[in-house]
Parts: structure tokens; C-alpha cells; sequence
């Protein structure tokens, strides 16, 4: 943790064009760097986002290997009440930013979801199709919507970190 | 303070699409565009009908007030009816809620909501309510309280009572109303339905499945029993009951709206309109729409001449296409290869008894003598099994 620490402040340094290396390659890279006390440029796509990043629609996106994974976070499955069923788009489609893509239907209502990024639908998580209730149960993890690519990843900037989205809920109080 | 001009519309009951307008005291209003209108009123709730009979129109009406009004500051109230329509939730399977055939045969059209909830009989004798707030406004009971009191004041001996499923029921258990509701970006919308004069035997006859053996976890309707409010008030007016309900919404939210028509297929009023319209009238929305399904079912392939016979039929249908089908047929029947074929023609195929018909024809001539018999048995039994 320490090691990927320490590379993601040499990275900063870098050029952004660099070869992608895995994680595996990274932490032995920096080991070599750190014997050789030369600079060496990596790669850091990898180590920058595993962190949650929220839309003011409620809903958090997770990138790991270029597919960001997307959800609805605790307040929104809270709101919603329970969810009985998941309307989902279909593997392959592609989606602008804010596009709607889907709904949940809950007791409450049938409520819109939209894409948080660009991008294609890569995967659907077919486990809500027999069990919907894991999005209240489980929204950040097995709960989880539908894995996407990411044709722009400047858009991740323009959404919230956990501070933000923390700040964000307070002020619909 | 706003003079009530009202240029308000009769939904007449048995008409197809001609309505009496009464004469607005201000003419220059009369066709303005819909923008005119949401800026000129002051009173913080609008209240509309629409002037069509179309139920792609209307359901596409709704999406436009959605989409393009400011909800944050201001209500709506938008009164609507129908010619005979069936109208499904956004996630249901159309196949177990209604009966395709039967409203093939009769031209009653099928439509396909946004919001969620079950299916319902439209016609011109039931009323649509749709209450459009913020997402922050969103109260069904509220909402419901509108029609409730409205009832209540004008037919004061009517028992009427919304319930937890925002149903509401006229003497403890007959239905008069159901709901349903989207939420989206910033905004949302609570429609419900009031029967006042619905044709309940068209209703009954409509909302029966399609074809037996469905398999699904799409939404299911709860069924109950229906009542109109004209057999428990047969001197009830449909133009009193609107007015009631009109009037019952300004006293409760506190607004002073005039009700003003609109009409959804003015293009220049509602620009986009007739996109959304389309959207909601395709195929694709109307039927590819409904979550994967399978059919199990078993045909009866008895007939004039053979022992009495019978065969398995099961189909995965994804997007509304028929994905995967597997017949088991008794092999002296009929040989597998023919078996075979038969599915591999069907597959990919719409799920419709048209298309399917439509494609066995090829393979039926292609046979004779006592196989092509067999064979236009079974296929007769696949396509009344698919409704």
C-alpha cells in the first residue's frame, strides 16, 4: 500500500504518456527504482482510481482496468424503498453522460437511472434479475448495475469524491 | 387577480376525437403556444386538458410537461381520456397482462407507460389524472386526497377511500383507481385513473393473458374488482366531475389555476413531441421492452384422423424475439429433422403468431402428403400458443 503510495507521487512527476505496466510489474518497477536511484517513467492508470466517484443523480461509479463499474449509493436505495425490479439496458449499448439507461421500479415509483459517463455497456448484473433486493441489501457491492467502458475519462473529474457527495447529501437535509 | 377564463374542453363520451369547445371571452389566447401559457400564469399551478383521444399522444404529452416545464416552482395538473387503449407498466410482459388477440381483433390499441405499476383499461368513460411536482412535492396521498375530497363534496353519500397501494375503493372494496408514478432528473409525476363510465365487459375481456404457460419476474398487476362511479351515482356528470376535480386541486395546493386546454399534436405548442410519440408507439418500446420471458406449454396435436397426441413447446424469448425453441414431439410423429427445422425458423423471429405463421410457410410447402399435414398441425398449435 506504502509502494503503490510512494509511485503514485513519483508519477505526478511523469510524462502521461506511458506504457501500461500491471500492478505486479509497478510494485517491482519501483523497487528497482528506489535500488537504482535513477527516474523512471510508469505507468499509474491503474493505482489512480479505485475510489468511488458519485453523481448529484445519487448514483457512484468505481473504474478498475479501464470498465467502470456504476451503482446507486446508500441514500438513493433508501430513498427508493424497495426495489422489485431492475430495468436494465442491453450489453453493447452505448451511453452519453446523463443519458437515461434504465429504471429501478420500486413501491415508490419507477425511477429513471442515468449514465454517469460515456461510454458502452460491457456487462449487466444479471443476479438482480431474480433478486432486485440486493440493491437496497448490498448497493455498493453485490448490488452493483452495469459495468461500462470509459470513452472519456475527463468526465470522472467533474464527479464527486466521497467528501463531496458527503458534503452534497448534508445540504439536502 | 386572474379572471377564470375557462376554454374548457368535453371529453364526449362514444365520439371519436370531436369535441364542443365553449367560447373563451379572450380569443387572442385560444392557440397560443403552450410557453405563452406557463409564463403568463402567476398562480404557481396549472391545470390542463388534453384535447386528444390518442393514447401514444398523451402518454407522450406526459413526458413533454416532464422534460420541458419547470417543476420546481410550479404544479401541473393535466386531466386526460382515451379512445380503448390497454396500457401496461414500464417493466410488465404484455403477453401475461393482456389479451393481444382479442385486442388485435377489436383495434384496441396497446401502449407501453414510463412509469411503473400495473395494466389498465383506458376508454373514454375513465378519467386520467397525472399531478406533476419537483421530486421534493412527490405525496400520492395527497394527491389522491384530491380526488377523494372532490367526490366527497359533490356526491357526499359515495364511500370512497385511497389505501396503502394508492388504489382508492369505493365502498371498502371496489376499485375505482389505480396509480402509478415516474420520478426523474428533477421532477416527478403521479398519474391514476377514476373510472366513471368504462365498458367493463371490454375491460374483463382485455386483461386476460395471452396464452398460457408464461414464465417471468416481470412486474405483475394485482388484479381486483372494478366499479364505475356511475353505477353508485348514475346522475354524476362527466363534465361535473371534472370540474370538481379541478376545482378540489386549487383548494387543496392553494393555486387559482384556470384550466386550459391543450393539444398534443401541435407541433409548434410542443416541439419534440412527436418524437417521444413515436418512441412510445414502436415496436420497440411497446414490445421489445418486456423482460426476458419463457413459455412452457404443451400442445395439443390431436386431430380428425391420429391417436390423440401431444407435444412439449418450450421457448426463451429475449427483447421480444423468440431466442431459443425446443419442441419435443413423440419421433414417430414426425422426424426430428422436420423438428428441427421448425425451431431453427422460428428463432430470431418476433414472438407473434403472425410472424411465426408467416414463417413456416416456406417450410410447410416444401413438404406433402401426410407430413406436410403433421407438420401444419403442429405449427398451428406453436402459433395459437404464442397468442
Amino acid at each position: 500500500m506504502a509502494m503503490r503510495a510512494a509511485l503514485r507521487c513519483l508519477s505526478t512527476n511523469f510524462s502521461p504518456r506511458l506504457p501500461q505496466v500491471s500492478s505486479a510489474a509497478q510494485v517491482s518497477a519501483t523497487r528497482l527504482l528506489w535500488r537504482s536511484g535513477s527516474l523512471r517513467t510508469l505507468s499509474t492508470s491503474s493505482a489512480l482510481s479505485t475510489a468511488l466517484k458519485f453523481t448529484d443523480k445519487h448514483e457512484w461509479v468505481q473504474v478498475e482496468g479501464g470498465i467502470g463499474t456504476v451503482g446507486i449509493s446508500s441514500y438513493a436505495q433508501g430513498a427508493l424503498g424497495d426495489v422489485v425490479y431492475c430495468g436494465l439496458p442491453e450489453t453493447g449499448q452505448r451511453l452519453e453522460q446523463m443519458e437515461e439507461f434504465g429504471a429501478l421500479e420500486s413501491v415508490k415509483a419507477a425511477s429513471e437511472l442515468y449514465s454517469p459517463l460515456t461510454g458502452e455497456v460491457t456487462e449487466i448484473n444479471t443476479e438482480l434479475a431474480e433478486n432486485p433486493g440486493l440493491v437496497n441489501k448490498s448497493c455498493y457491492a453485490d448490488g452493483w448495475l452495469i459495468k461500462m467502458t470509459i470513452e472519456k475519462p475527463e468526465e470522472l473529474d467533474g464527479l464527486m469524491d466521497q467528501a463531496a457527495y458527503d458534503k452534497f447529501l448534508k445540504s439536502l437535509e | 387577480m386572474l379572471s377564470h377564463i375557462r376554454r374548457t374542453l368535453s371529453l364526449v363520451r362514444g365520439c371519436s376525437g370531436v369535441c364542443r369547445i365553449q367560447t373563451s371571452t379572450n380569443p387572442a389566447r385560444s392557440s397560443s403556444s403552450f410557453s405563452d401559457l406557463t409564463t403568463a400564469s402567476d398562480s404557481g399551478g396549472l391545470v390542463l386538458r388534453s384535447q386528444s383521444t390518442d393514447v401514444y399522444l398523451n402518454l407522450a404529452l406526459e413526458d413533454w410537461i416532464d422534460a420541458n416545464l419547470d417543476l420546481q416552482q410550479r404544479s401541473v395538473l393535466l386531466l386526460w381520456g382515451n379512445q380503448p387503449a390497454v396500457v401496461i407498466g414500464r417493466h410488465q410482459n404484455p403477453w401475461t397482462e393482456c389479451n393481444l388477440p382479442a385486442m388485435r381483433k377489436a383495434g384496441i390499441p396497446l401502449a407501453r407507460r414510463r412509469s411503473g405499476g400495473g395494466t389498465v383499461y383506458h376508454d373514454l368513460g375513465n378519467l386520467n389524472l397525472t399531478f406533476f411536482t419537483s421530486k421534493k412535492a412527490y405525496d400520492r396521498q395527497r394527491n389522491l386526497k384530491v380526488v377523494t375530497d372532490a367526490l366527497r363534496r359533490i356526491r357526499p353519500e359515495l364511500d370512497v377511500k385511497a389505501t396503502e397501494r394508492f388504489d382508492i375503493l369505493l365502498n371498502g372494496h371496489l376499485k375505482i383507481s389505480g396509480s402509478a408514478s415516474r420520478l426523474s432528473r428533477k421532477s416527478s409525476y403521479h398519474h391514476c385513473t377514476l373510472l366513471h363510465s368504462a365498458d367493463r365487459s371490454t375491460l374483463s375481456a382485455s386483461l386476460r393473458p395471452s396464452c398460457p404457460g408464461i414464465l417471468s419476474n416481470a412486474t405483475p398487476s394485482v388484479p381486483s374488482p372494478v366499479a364505475n362511479l356511475v353505477d353508485h351515482a348514475p346522475a354524476l356528470q362527466w363534465e361535473e366531475l371534472l370540474d370538481a376535480l379541478e376545482h378540489q386541486y386549487n383548494t387543496e395546493f392553494g393555486f387559482s389555476a384556470a384550466s386550459t386546454l391543450v393539444n398534443p399534436a401541435d407541433e409548434a405548442a410542443f416541439p419534440g413531441l412527436s418524437r417521444m410519440e413515436a418512441e412510445l408507439r414502436s415496436w420497440d418500446w411497446t414490445f421489445s421492452k418486456t423482460p426476458k420471458f419463457s413459455i412452457q406449454t404443451v400442445l395439443d396435436l390431436t386431430d380428425a384422423r391420429s391417436a390423440r397426441s401431444s407435444a412439449q413447446l418450450n421457448m426463451e424469448i429475449k427483447s421480444g424475439l423468440i431466442e431459443s425453441c425446443q419442441l419435443d414431439v413423440p419421433t414417430d410423429w414426425l422426424p426430428q429433422r422436420l423438428i428441427g427445422e421448425l425451431s431453427g425458423v422460428l428463432v430470431g423471429e418476433r414472438f407473434c403468431g403472425h410472424r411465426a405463421a408467416a414463417a413456416v410457410t416456406a417450410l410447410l410447402r416444401s413438404e406433402s402428403g401426410e407430413l406436410q399435414d403433421r407438420l401444419t398441425n403442429l405449427c398451428d398449435a406453436v402459433v395459437r400458443a404464442m397468442g
